[in-house]
């Protein structure tokens, strides 16, 4: 029987507020999940109770059948992994290391021996009678990563483990979190607010917002096939516009005209008329230098045309900011072909937005 | 795939849950205030208002329909007020000398405005008296007549107890004050004047109110410089116990202390709002290079400071000389031998055995002190914890129980100690309820180290430490406390140099067989044995200047800091 997390009707208030609304999600064993979302959404008080450091306020938290809602955080065995670290400065890196199976009555020379294997696996077997502070934000992070893993734990929450150090080592560290993850087939339950990280690293993504999940998913699907306007919005970048359906003709409210959107898309949102968001990402809009390029075939209403405005520079994309009468839409092109291109700032342009690939979302 | 175990680790046992052990804690600290600080600040009210089973003001129309005893309260007020504008004004320039001019000796300054925290608060009246008193030095000198018992005696001992508190206060505020603001309005065309009055002044003003209200309460409440050279003249203090000791008119004393009460507690929320207003406006200022102060501005503020740093060196060292010739200050109209006066050494004054006191009171103190540093640097440690860290149910109040005792006067706690425990055998003039008396009154000051070192230590710490299994008592014991090993040495420190030099809190409580160092200066002052008053007060400086020094030796090697 796998050892799995479960979440049912979770509700946490703190006096008038409500942090988690409702919240239901099941954890298989070994998998590595992600919360994400902007901070104050509920994520790291989710994190808490699973824990133990809170407890919910209606709901109940179940692992391997069991309730838990009350249990301590002492007798869960689930290590924890805190932004700051959290490493006892005034202990050497084998003392935090052997701190857990100290406090778990483990003789001197089991916990010696842990201790070792631990640092090897991390590379800081030279680092072993150094205090933290002596230590690099990387090199202090894998102390803490060893540290929670030092007892065994059956799943490990890790609450921002990365934020507070610099984007290379983020990078790295990422993949050694990931790294031993597999290596250990160990349950992980990772928050964040940083989409990149949440989408490289985890099985699935859970995207929150106000205490709500907004979607359960795996990170391609999350960001292809966002189920609602905030995921669109939040993980990765979109251009969005309001407007009235008419069958699957869009009347934008902002000044662009009409879109037409493909039938399939509207079905897949069950949307059928009334007020609605389009959305499409910028790597998903073509653009055409002249009028004679656009191909015959093109539905004729999502062609606009537009006078570049910024241009800026992010390694193998370009993004292009393209002003449309009184309106900004976000285009990206590669970098090779924005080099064939020759695009220049104030050139007038031409859009055009494939209906396949816009999604829908009722407003 | 789960991973190969190479050792074996087995659950967490524990008897009690972390929540329920905070409970506990919280829940005897809570009977503990209870008791020994709610319970006597009621019989104190209790007996004010009660006379023959009856709820009655009886006792408030005898207080002011005495005059004598009724003026006590406007001399309070007149002696407080006064002594508050000059210590303010005083310590805001010495201060402003500190941290904005480039005089030298600052450190001198500072080291010997702590002096006056190390000493009972009756060596400044002692040494006024020892030179201007009825039998004086510069009396017998000048063949003087002036009189220095009475306010303006009260009034010059209070500023120079008070100065070193007012100090502190505005030495933080304007060290942190943006000087840059002075820059800017220099820049605009302000001249140095216009700077100080428009600038400096307003944006330290927090900081001034909160050091005059704590003057007005340090003044107010003391009883050991009043009661010595206060003469004819009463304050509220010094008629709590008169009606107390003197009169045995308990419920007067207690009705002398509700009326004592409403000033004292009134400065003290007032010190307390002007320090949070205060924080507010200091934090995260800028500290740009000091530029060098001119001549005239150098040779002003080295005055000033220069004045008080004497005055205050001038107190011990009056009271120490007193304290080793035979016969101080001579006779009256021998002013030529003065000089062989001076010079006439003896010992006798160290003779207490002689003066029907016993040099025991000392050993009493020290171990007293010893026991209330000792406990309450541990219970201030374990109360901060539970209330910043745990938070139980009712963290927030027990908080404000143990921010009160900073507000009542050590002589009105004392009372009630008296009022409530006359009938509890194993309290009533025993060591127990002297200890118990200082821990309390002085609770407050310890707590706000623990909470402001508390708050330091990163949430996640303590987490961490109970994630990996660790029960309350261990994180408290192997993560908490070797984190707040600077605050917790401070607070013993703090603890034992007030319980050294108390005198107000705990007069009423002692006894023949319980006697202390401090309270029998009072005592050696009443026989009329003055110089050997002064003899015991500089055991008492001395015990306690060579406890500080010894601590802060300890501390620089350990790498801990000095608060």
């Amino acid at each position: 029987m796998p050892k799995n997390l479960v979440l049912e009707h979770i509700t946490k208030k703190f006096d008038k507020i409500v942090a988690v609304r409702d919240m239901n999600l099941e954890v298989q064993q070994g998998e590595f999940i992600c919360f994400l979302g902007p901070s104050g959404c509920g994520k790291t008080t989710t994190l808490r109770m699973i824990a133990g450091f809170e407890i919910p306020t209606e709901g109940i938290i179940k692992y391997d059948g069991k309730i838990i809602n009350d249990l301590s955080p002492q007798k869960r065995n689930f290590g924890i992994v805190f932004q700051s670290y959290a490493l006892f400065p005034h202990m050497t890196v084998a003392e935090n290391v052997g701190f857990g199976l100290k406090m778990h009555k483990v003789p001197k020379d089991q916990i010696e021996k842990r201790v070792d294997e631990l640092l090897e696996m991390v590379g800081l077997e030279d680092q072993k009678y150094k205090y933290p502070p002596e230590l690099s934000g990387g090199q202090q992070q894998r102390v803490a990563l060893i540290r929670s893993l030092a007892t065994y734990p059956e799943i490990l929450l890790l609450d921002e483990p990365l934020s507070a150090l610099d984007a290379k080592i983020r990078v790295n560290l990422r993949a050694e979190i990931k790294r031993v993850q597999v290596e250990l087939g160990i349950t992980m339950v990772y928050v964040t607010h940083d989409q990149e990280e949440a989408l490289s690293i985890s099985d699935r993504v859970i995207v929150m917002n106000h205490g709500y999940i907004e979607q359960v998913d795996r990170p391609i699907e999350i960001y292809k096939n966002p189920k609602t306007k905030f995921v669109a919005d939040f993980v990765g970048t979109s251009n969005f516009f309001e407007g009235t359906l008419y069958g699957n003709v869009l009347k934008d409210k902002g000044g662009w005209g009409e879109f037409v959107v493909a039938k399939n898309v509207l079905e897949n949102s069950r949307i059928t008329s009334g007020n609605v968001s389009l959305s499409i990402r910028p790597e998903k809009i073509l653009l055409f230098k002249t009028q004679n390029e656009i191909p015959k075939e093109y539905e004729k209403r999502n062609i606009k045309a537009g006078k570049i405005e910024v241009v800026t520079f992010l390694g193998v994309i370009v993004r292009i900011l393209v002003k449309i009468g009184e309106s900004h839409v976000i285009v990206d092109i590669t970098e090779k072909d924005f080099e064939k291109t020759m695009l220049k700032m104030g050139e007038t342009v031409y859009l055009y937005f494939p209906p396949e690939d816009f999604l829908a979302f009722q407003s | 795939m789960a991973e190969a175990r190479t050792i074996e680790v087995k659950p967490v046992k524990t008897v009690l849950s972390d929540q329920a052990i905070a409970n506990i804690i919280i829940t005897i600290f809570a009977i503990f205030f209870i008791v020994f600080l709610i319970f006597p600040l009621f019989q104190i009210l209790k007996t004010s208002f009660i006379a023959e089973g009856k709820l009655t003001l009886k006792n408030y129309f005898e207080y002011f329909g005495k005059s004598y005893i009724r003026k006590s309260l406007w001399h309070s007020l007149y002696v407080s007020t006064v002594t508050t504008i000059i210590t303010t004004t005083m310590a805001f320039f010495v201060a402003y000398a500190i941290t904005r001019t480039t005089i030298k000796l600052k450190s001198f300054y500072k080291a010997v405005s702590s002096l006056p925290l190390m000493a009972p608060s009756v060596v400044q009246a002692l040494a006024l008296i020892s030179l201007f008193g009825r039998n004086g030095l510069f009396t017998n000198w000048f063949e003087a007549k002036w009189d220095i018992y009475g306010p303006v005696g009260i009034i010059i001992s209070e500023v120079l107890y008070c100065f070193p508190y007012a100090l502190i206060i505005l030495i933080t505020t304007l060290s942190a004050v943006d000087t840059r603001l002075n820059e800017a309005a220099e820049s605009l065309g302000a001249g140095p004047l216009t700077v100080f009055r428009k600038i400096t002044i307003p944006s330290a003003r927090y900081g001034i109110f909160s050091a005059a209200a704590l003057g007005f309460n340090l003044t107010i409440t003391d009883f050991g410089n009043p009661i010595v050279i206060g003469g004819d003249y009463n304050v509220l203090a010094t008629e709590i116990y008169t009606q107390v000791e003197g009169m045995q008119r308990f419920d007067l004393g207690a009705t002398i202390s509700v009326i004592l009460l409403v000033p004292a507690v009134l400065a003290f929320v007032l010190n307390n709002y002007f320090t949070k207003r205060n924080y507010a406006l200091i934090s995260g200022a800028a500290r740009p290079f000091l530029r060098p102060s001119k001549p005239g501005v150098k040779v002003l503020f080295t005055g000033i400071s220069m004045l008080i740093s004497l005055s205050i060196i001038i107190v011990f060292l009056t009271i120490f000389w007193t304290s080793i010739v035979d016969v101080w200050g001579g006779r009256a109209g021998q002013s030529k031998q003065i000089l062989k006066w001076l010079t006439t050494f003896s010992l006798r004054h160290y003779d207490f055995a002689h003066r029907g006191r016993s040099i025991n009171v000392v050993w009493t103190s020290l171990w007293i002190s010893a026991v209330v540093a000792f406990f309450g640097s541990w219970l201030t440690l374990i109360a901060g914890y539970i209330v910043e860290k745990r938070k139980p149910a009712g963290h927030q109040l027990l908080y404000l129980i143990t921010v009160l005792p900073a507000a009542i006067p050590g002589l009105v706690l004392g009372l009630g100690y008296i009022l409530a425990f006359i009938k509890v055998n194993w309290l009533y003039y025993k060591a127990s309820i002297i200890i118990l008396n200082i821990i309390v009154a002085n609770f407050t000051l310890g707590m706000l180290n623990t909470m402001t070192n508390m708050k330091n230590i990163d949430k996640s710490i303590d987490e961490a430490s109970t994630s990996l299994g660790a029960d309350l008592p261990k994180s408290f014991f192997r993560v908490i406390f070797p984190l707040s090993r600077t605050s917790f040495w401070n607070n013993m420190l703090f603890f034992f140099e007030r319980s050294m030099v108390t005198i107000s809190a705990v007069i009423f409580l002692v006894s023949p067989k319980v006697d202390l160092a401090s309270i029998t200066i009072i005592h050696l002052i009443d026989d009329g044995y003055f110089e050997s008053a002064c003899a015991m007060s500089i055991i008492v400086v001395a015990i306690v200047v060579a406890v500080h020094a010894i601590f802060i030796t300890i501390f620089r090697r350990k790498g801990l800091d000095v608060l």
